[in-house]
């Protein structure tokens, strides 16, 4: 087994475990199995998710955060979507399909950890949305190897929206 | 039963005999036509928006000489900019030549604003610098009069910086008038006073801009049913440090210039000097700062909403032990039934960086772009428009009835201005706005 430059040194069957990591997840998030999605966060994880506003090139847009939890926080804004009776904004619930792609894993700062880039487009529908909105963003994630398998430790969402055109969001990435 | 029929389908009252008005006050019913009707968005521009002040930015945005941002006034968008020396400008950001913005970026800092169609440039203040072809006018053009178009009134309280398109409206204060007194307690208590802690989230809703407004003015009934998530979760961990509860000298208030507030006590009393639910550090500057009423105001305070007439609300809520955020909501109209809402999180200048920070982290997780008590507010107010603008359900009106009873024995105080409400839980300042609201739309038809 070689490590292949082209995606910063991560070995194939590395970079193979982490694709079925990313895919499973989102499916996991797509079927709105919230238990078994937050059995895959390490201890510490933490989620941030920012909109951008439009700066001159020169200058470059600035991120900045719309949502920024540890992982209690983010533990208790999935018990809010995941609990039919303690949410009105995805109940019924949305429509919702993710897509992950152009991912690029990379060894991370310790050994046991990867940090991955993606992209992600994530398809929204509700009644009040009939046509539906599309969310478009970055994510950069770190895995990190816990007991043999992998977890999410940090996910970094950049969405490439100046203005959200679906009310506020109440869709994880 | 009130409300339960038609008002009057063969006399549904539409924009064009607006003169008669969308309130019911007898009733306690606004016309649905208010809350989703092209026609009267329309009309709104003409005898609200276009007349009266609105929101643009607070000084705190733009700190240093050639910072700009881009905001939308009524229906034009403008560049609100800090000039040289240190005088803010507001001018349409669009080129008198052909059009163009000159501003394509949303904030930033130039040190001019050049046209990059023609390269006509100009000045912080609006001043044409050149057209770069001055030479091929006709002679004794005067320069000066391709001047960019200025908002004519721009000023600014307690840092928040308004503009009207209207060069007649009254001086900002007195728009402002009474409220000045409620804004000072949460937008001036210390001697730095407030600073943006970071770029507005800007998201749209599918509801009209006055569901923002109403809501934020007093909608105490919405809270356990809408916000049953939160609640039962208690990310802040409200219940079991009493939070929850609300004592029964909480009121509304409502001004003559159509602002509005609803203040939601915490049980209990307090010693002189103390406060409930504020932190240490600031709690020393209020002091120095507020007259003693609107210290008063704050010691056993849990949450404020308010709204300056007619699309600015604010909100203070708690944002961890001791910890409180200010949170300033604009609510702008793009359609009878689409709003653009700029939501922006604020906290005292004299705070520590860490304090700064964890406000600002718990002011957008509660309310924000993905707020944990928004979320469900917006798939309401959206539902609500959706649910209403067809022909049929035109015909039957929104209610406020809980507001009748108590609109008829307003409360006054020696302490604190304007017409007060007790209990805090009834629609006495909804309806007041409706009312005011409905009273210019008439009066300036």
């Amino acid at each position: 087994m070689t490590d292949d430059p082209t995606n910063g040194h991560v070995a194939d069957r590395d970079y193979v475990e982490i694709q079925r990591f990313l895919y499973r997840e989102a499916s996991l998030l797509d079927h709105r199995q919230y238990d078994a999605w937050l059995g895959l966060l390490t201890d510490d994880v933490s989620y941030r998710v920012a909109q951008q506003i439009v700066r001159d090139a020169q200058t470059g847009n600035l991120d900045y955060a719309i949502v920024d939890e540890d992982a209690v926080a983010l533990r208790a804004r999935v018990a809010q979507i995941a609990n039919p009776k303690l949410t009105h904004a995805e109940n019924p619930a949305s429509f919702i399909r993710r897509f992950v792609s152009n991912f690029q894993p990379t060894r991370g700062g310790s050994q046991d950890e990867f940090a991955v880039e993606s992209n992600v487009l994530v398809y929204k529908g509700r009644t009040t949305i009939p046509e539906g909105r599309i969310y478009v963003g970055e994510r950069r994630d770190v895995l990190r190897r816990v007991g043999g398998a992998l977890r999410l430790a940090r996910r970094d969402v950049r969405l490439d929206h100046a203005i959200l055109f679906d009310g506020v969001v109440s869709t994880i990435f | 039963m009130e409300g339960t029929g038609p008002t009057k389908p063969a006399t549904r009252k539409t924009a064009a005999n607006g003169a008669r008005g969308w309130v019911d006050e007898k009733r306690g019913l606004v016309d649905r036509e208010a809350f989703v009707s092209d026609e009267v968005y329309k009309l709104e521009f003409e005898r609200i928006f276009d007349r009266t002040w609105m929101y643009l930015a607070h000084e705190s945005e733009i700190p240093a000489p050639g910072d700009y941002v881009v905001r939308t006034l009524g229906s034009a968008p403008v560049i609100v900019v800090r000039a040289a020396n240190g005088a803010i400008h507001a001018n349409l950001n669009s080129c008198r030549h052909r059009g163009t913005k000159l501003c394509r970026a949303d904030m930033g800092t130039a040190a001019h604003f050049v046209c990059p169609y023609h390269g006509w440039s100009y000045e912080h203040d609006g001043r044409l610098i050149t057209t770069t072809f001055d030479r091929h006018f006709p002679d004794g053009t005067d320069f000066s009069q391709l001047h960019l178009i200025a908002v004519p009134r721009v000023e600014s309280y307690q840092g928040l910086i308004f503009g009207s398109w209207n060069p007649d409206v009254i001086d900002l204060p007195r728009h402002l008038g009474q409220f000045r007194s409620y804004l000072d307690a949460f937008f001036g208590r210390t001697p730095l006073g407030m600073q943006v802690l970071a770029p507005p989230h800007r998201w749209r809703v599918k509801a009209n801009w006055k569901v923002g407004a109403l809501n934020f003015i007093g909608d105490s009934q919405h809270v356990v049913t809408t916000h049953i998530g939160p609640l039962t979760l208690d990310p802040l961990r409200a219940a079991s440090k009493g939070l929850a509860k609300v004592a029964d000298e909480s009121f509304q208030v409502f001004t003559d210039a159509g602002h509005g507030a609803t203040l939601s006590y915490l049980p209990g009393s307090v010693p002189d000097g103390e406060y409930q639910s504020y932190t240490p550090e600031l709690e020393r500057l209020y002091e120095q700062t507020l007259a003693p009423a609107q210290r008063e105001l704050l010691r056993r305070l849990r949450v404020i909403v308010g709204n300056v007439f007619p699309n600015l609300s604010f909100i203070e809520s708690q944002a961890g032990p001791g910890e409180k955020a200010v949170i300033l909501r604009l609510w702008h109209p793009i359609s009878g039934t689409e709003m653009e809402v700029l939501s922006w999180v604020f906290c005292e200048r004299e705070a520590s960086a860490g304090y700064k920070e964890r406000v600002l982290r718990m002011g957008y997780r509660n309310f924000g772009a993905a707020g944990l008590f928004e979320q469900d507010d917006m798939e309401l107010w959206a539902s609500g428009a959706d649910a209403s603008n067809n022909r049929i359900a035109k015909q039957f009106p929104w209610g406020f009835q809980t507001a009748l009873r108590f609109l008829a024995k307003p409360e006054s105080s020696n302490k604190w201005p304007g017409r007060i409400y007790r209990p805090a839980d009834t629609e006495a300042a909804q309806f007041e706005f409706m009312r005011h609201w409905d009273k210019m739309m008439r009066a300036n038809a």
